[in-house]
């Protein structure tokens, strides 16, 4: 194995497994695939580690081998991770729901949300550990636990508004999601209209006996679509009310843009649509041999090629001005 | 109860799945909400109190079948510290107070709108009961419909 190719394979190892901490939710590392290649190139780097302790590559060779050790630290670690690691988990909670953690022995605290906070959709997930440590994941941001790395993603959602005829406030439910008495719907499920596939959502309002579809459509699938009423410029919820046997009332479909109050089928319904945010847990390398395998390598890499190496007796002699 | 060892100091308690029977031995979560009266009240004012937490709305059958039994145990065990609180989930404040008053109820009854109180204790239907002890920590957590037996059989070790 040559030198130049067990270099290469040494920084593409470390390459490959960093790139856990930077894109953790990518599906690929726990594949097969992602195994083998990372099992290839640390039989390269290995290949190289056993020629060069025999002193086939001489002093750089020997220098070489902290560098080699550290990239196949680094491989067995992602190796590891990639193998062993449980897959992505996405964790999508109504708001005001505790959810325990026992793999990070901890517990993510889903935000409580109103109107306007699913408006601004930047609420954040609060983790607390046993040792009574917080520790808060923005939207959008990410942060470490041991082996494991948490993400927020904001999902769509909408808080719904539902009052009677008269104007008095109605108990929302939701029989089927995450939590029975939430007027947030999450969109767990899909449906297809004139070949767009949205978001959809069922609650119900017990009080007039009703059960709502709501089918969630965006700015641009709400331009695109032939829906009557859609607003083509807002968000917008397309709303299917149901009696108790499951038939569509009389007046029951329509639309309610983000923001807007709409009466459908004897229910005034006022959507406030922006995002959730849903907690995704991904297995990265473990952080302390990650580091020593990094510094060895960096280590190793300057050592061989940035320090100067200690002169034979031989050279120095042939450094000497000769006599003439 | 992995749970249970989780609701620090911002007391908010929940779980998916679980129902309110999981919440027991965890600080009992408090928001602040209108009264039927229009009084800004919580939970957190009844602290020294044992209260008996009791999710309804006027829709359900068994929440409206419970009250008078509610009624009755609050006139026996107010003298003992007993608080029972009653909080409607989702209704406005003329459809839950009319009823309230129709029904003859004298203890407080909060309007959570938001219905905040229901998610956080994990309610997976209504009625849904919990026992709060005098330190503000949940003792029980019930779902469904109580008697009057029931409810004193609840109260009783936190009132002793």
């Amino acid at each position: 194995m040559t030198r130049s190719v067990a270099l290469v394979a040494a920084v593409g190892l470390a390459v490959a497994v960093f790139a856990q901490d930077f894109f953790p939710a990518w599906p690929g590392f726990h594949t097969w695939q992602y195994a083998g290649a990372a099992a290839i190139l640390m039989i390269a780097v290995a290949g190289y580690v056993g020629a060069a302790s025999k002193g086939k590559d001489g002093e750089r060779g020997y220098r070489l081998l902290l560098a080699m050790g550290g990239a196949l630290v680094i491989g067995m670690t992602g190796l590891a991770s990639g193998l062993l690691g449980a897959d992505t988990l996405t964790i999508a909670r109504a708001p005001g729901t505790v959810v325990p953690l026992p793999d990070l022995d901890a517990a993510a605290f889903f935000p409580n949300a109103d109107a306007p906070s699913i408006s601004q959709g930047d609420a954040e997930i609060l983790l607390r550990r046993r040792d009574g440590s917080t520790l808060s994941v923005p939207a959008h941001g990410r942060r470490f636990v041991g082996s494991f790395a948490l993400e927020v993603h904001p999902q769509t959602a909408a808080f719904i508004d539902a009052r009677d005829e008269r104007g008095d406030h109605l108990t929302v439910t939701q029989p089927t999601g995450t939590a029975f008495l939430s007027p947030v719907l999450l969109f767990p499920s899909s449906v297809q209209i004139q070949g767009q596939t949205l978001p959809a959502d069922t609650f119900a309002t017990p009080a007039v006996h009703r059960r709502v579809q709501a089918m969630y459509f965006s700015p641009t699938a709400g331009a695109s679509t032939r829906v009557h009423q859609m607003v083509g410029t807002r968000a917008a919820i397309l709303f299917a009310v149901d009696d108790e046997s499951g038939h569509l009332v009389n007046g029951g479909l329509g639309v309610a843009a983000d923001g807007s109050e709409a009466l459908i089928g004897g229910i005034q319904l006022r959507p406030a649509i922006g995002s959730y945010p849903a907690l995704v847990i991904s297995a990265v390398p473990a952080p302390l041999p990650l580091v020593i395998g990094g510094i060895g390598l960096l280590a190793g890499l300057v050592w061989a090629f940035a320090w100067p190496r200690a002169q034979t007796p031989s050279e120095l002699a042939s450094a000497l001005p000769r006599a003439t | 109860m992995l749970v249970g060892g989780y609701f620090g100091e911002r007391g908010q308690v929940a779980g998916p799945g679980g129902g309110p029977a999981m919440l027991a031995g965890a600080p009992a979560v408090s928001y602040s909400v209108k009264r039927v009266d229009g009084v800004v009240d919580s939970l957190d004012n009844y602290r020294g109190h044992v209260v008996l937490v009791n999710l309804w709305a006027t829709w359900c059958t068994p929440c409206r079948d419970e009250m008078p039994a509610l009624e009755n145990v609050y006139e026996r065990e107010r003298t003992r510290g007993l608080i029972v609180l009653g909080i409607d989930q989702g209704e406005s404040a003329t459809v839950a107070g009319a009823f309230a008053r129709h029904v003859g109820v004298h203890y407080p009854i909060l309007l959570d709108e938001e219905q905040r109180y229901g998610r956080a204790y994990a309610a997976i239907g209504l009625p849904t009961s919990l026992v709060v002890d005098r330190s503000g920590h949940i003792v029980r957590g019930i779902d469904g419909q109580l008697t009057l037996a029931q409810m004193r059989d609840a109260v009783e070790p936190a009132l002793r």
